[in-house]
């Protein structure tokens, strides 16, 4: 019983509840999109497009559009752009993505200085914090969910063998290049809608740590994703919990509890974590190259 | 069409932006010359023990007197509004006055432009509040190459440190405590981590004694306009005794257990010393407006507000966190916009320091007084 209040006590405050349900969807859409990112090896695409979206949330401001929508305009362009940038010429993505990193975020800094008054606002969407998190906000954010996990449900099986395997999808005459943009367009879409939750800071987390943790975990796609949405429902949630008991800033608890699963994972995931492989005990099942030369 | 021509205007500031920025760049490609007549202690003269800082009352006394050909006016800075408004009452029409953040931006998060740079590199004198808030600023105005005096209006005055809402209960503890150097360096940590709450311009008390600091400053580097510049103080202390007891009368409508005040960020400290409020509470528990809350934190800031009944969470129209929204939604209690950080446009109901005061006094006391 004490546990179970332990768990409920929160829940009196309107507040945490909104918390708790924005933090359990940006722990299922990040994951879900992450597990596809890190197999592709696109992180960088992630880290930058939480950037990127500045321009966008400073012209929504002067055009008095909501932040998001600008946000994501500019996350969908430049997604859109990376990937045009990279198809078409001998550019590599990471260079494209790195280009249009560089120039997208100069020029929000160099709108937000001729607005210098509100400055703070600007910078308040990328520093967004989960406490804050209105009825309002919760729709949006559960409305892009749906149509992040929807999109992934239709195209399952062609992102799967985008991200295995490229040349695959182009022997299967799969729409490779449309499937790129997709995926991409359903990263910016995600980012944007962590951003308001979490903060720039911290999306990156959202994407990538519990998808490494899966990957660390399990052999194939579907559970991967499964166990990258659990840790990250989990760690976004225990991290809101700790945020209220322990006082600290519900941001980086989220992120911090993730990144402690992802080190003990790392340490002691059965098979493949650093103390599995050099207990003396279990060397006799691993390969043993000694072994064979003899 | 109209929003085409935005557009173009737009495009034009981004060009100004974008060439700013590359003279930003060029300007702080070039070495920085350590200290070109200017000592690398200064920042002492910002430090709210200055006071008692023997070798900064020299400074001051040796203040030389500038060369000012006629009809050259004193160049002065003046990093926020409300400090530049202060000044202005001082200096005149003796003084070229140029004020760094800009009406409605929070001093805690603004940086400076290069035109801002420009202005700080030819001033003759450099006025900041000090005490840390402007925190993006204070490393900038440290490495300027001009030679201009950085004064902290708030040299000499009493200030109190910043220790989470319930410092503001231990008032007389923190008041003595602040000179007694030897217990913070003993590590009385119960005092040691909030360092001294900069918002000093809400005790009236406090701008009387910048008024004397800057008055004793521009009559230092411009002897010829000492008288000038003696008499606007003296106008202006007197305009400042008024309004003083017009707030007192104010403040007298509102019954001693209404005074209670639930803020965006720590920054009501002085005032609620003055006028006899207790702080019950602030959404960003912080003299800061950049730290963030924790979900425990926020839960009992909640429960306070039920539990005591306050009417209102005040916050500044510099700061305007979604929390403090959702928080009064939740609590079912108003938010009052004041004036915190910066005075209103200029037409607007706070375009002066005496207008700010009475301005937020009057919101203060029409919402809790219900």
């Amino acid at each position: 019983m004490p546990w179970l209040e332990l768990l409920t006590e929160p829940l009196a405050y309107a507040f945490m509840t909104r918390s708790l349900l924005a933090a359990a969807m940006v722990g299922i859409i990040g994951p879900l999109l992450g597990s596809y990112l890190i197999l592709r090896g696109m992180t960088f695409l992630g880290e930058a497009l939480s950037h990127i979206v500045l321009p966008g949330v400073v012209l929504a401001y002067l055009l008095g559009w909501p932040l998001a929508v600008g946000a994501l305009a500019v996350g969908v362009l430049a997604a859109i752009g990376v990937n045009a940038l990279s198809n078409r010429s001998q550019i590599r993505e990471d260079t494209a993505i790195g280009v249009i990193l560089a120039g997208s975020f100069a020029l929000g800094i160099a709108m937000i200085s001729t607005v210098r008054s509100y400055a703070v606002d600007l910078s308040h969407i990328l520093f967004g914090n989960i406490l804050g998190v209105s009825i309002s906000d919760l729709w949006l954010t559960f409305g892009l969910s749906l149509l992040v996990m929807l999109t992934v449900a239709l195209f399952y099986k062609e992102f799967l063998v985008l991200a295995f395997d490229p040349d695959l999808a182009v022997v299967l005459r799969l729409p490779e290049s449309f499937l790129r943009y997709l995926l991409s367009i359903l990263i910016a879409v995600t980012i944007v809608t962590s951003l308001q939750t979490v903060g720039v800071a911290l999306v990156l987390a959202m994407l990538v740590t519990p998808a490494a943790v899966a990957q660390l975990l399990t052999r194939r796609l579907p559970t991967m994703m499964l166990v990258a949405v659990g840790i990250g429902i989990f760690s976004n949630v225990s991290g809101l919990y700790i945020s209220y008991y322990m006082n600290v800033a519900s941001g980086p608890a989220m992120v911090l509890v993730a990144t402690a699963i992802f080190g003990l994972v790392f340490l002691a995931a059965p098979g493949r974590g650093i103390l599995w492989q050099r207990r003396p005990g279990r060397t006799a099942t691993l390969p043993d190259p000694a072994a064979k030369a003899e | 069409m109209n929003f085409l021509h935005i557009q173009c205007s737009r495009y034009a500031r981004l060009r100004c932006a974008f060439v700013l920025i590359l003279l930003l760049i060029t300007g702080c490609v070039s070495p920085a010359p350590a200290d070109m007549g200017r000592d690398p202690e200064a920042a002492d003269m910002t430090d709210d023990h200055a006071e008692e800082d023997p070798a900064h009352a020299d400074r001051l006394s040796e203040l030389a007197a500038l060369n000012l050909a006629a009809g050259e006016l004193l160049q002065v800075v003046a990093s926020t509004n409300i400090i530049a408004d202060v000044v202005a009452q001082v200096g005149g029409e003796r003084i070229d006055l140029f004020t760094l953040i800009p009406v409605g931006a929070d001093p805690h998060s603004f940086e400076p432009a290069p035109r801002d740079l420009l202005a700080l590199n030819e001033a003759h004198a450099i006025f900041i509040n000090g005490l840390g808030l402007e925190e993006q600023i204070e490393s900038i105005i440290d490495s300027l190459e001009g030679a201009g005096v950085v004064v902290s209006v708030n040299t000499g005055v009493e200030t109190t440190e910043f220790d989470g809402a319930q410092s503001y209960d231990e008032e007389e503890e923190h008041q003595e405590g602040i000179h007694d150097e030897d217990a913070h360096d003993a590590g009385d940590d119960k005092h040691s981590h909030g360092g001294a709450d900069p918002h000093t311009w809400f005790s009236i008390h406090a701008v009387e004694q910048w008024v004397d600091q800057i008055e004793h400053i521009l009559s230092a580097l411009d002897p010829a306009n000492a008288d000038i510049y003696a008499t606007n103080a003296a106008a202006y202390l007197v305009e400042l005794e008024a309004l003083a007891e017009e707030l007192e009368a104010i403040v007298a409508e509102l019954p001693a257990e209404k005074r209670k005040l639930v803020t965006d960020h720590d920054s009501f400290g002085y005032f609620a010393a003055v006028y006899g409020f207790e702080v019950v509470g602030a959404v960003v528990p912080s003299v800061s407006t950049l730290a963030s809350p924790s979900a425990g934190e926020l839960a009992r800031l909640q429960d306070q507000i039920e539990e005591e009944g306050v009417a209102a969470i005040f916050v500044g129209t510099t700061v305007t966190p979604d929390i403090v929204q959702q928080l009064a939604t939740d609590a079912g209690v108003r938010v009052v916009i004041l004036f915190t950080g910066s005075l209103s446009a200029e037409h607007g109901p706070a375009a002066s320091y005496v207008d700010f005061m009475r301005y937020n006094m009057t919101a203060i006391v029409n919402a809790l007084k219900e």
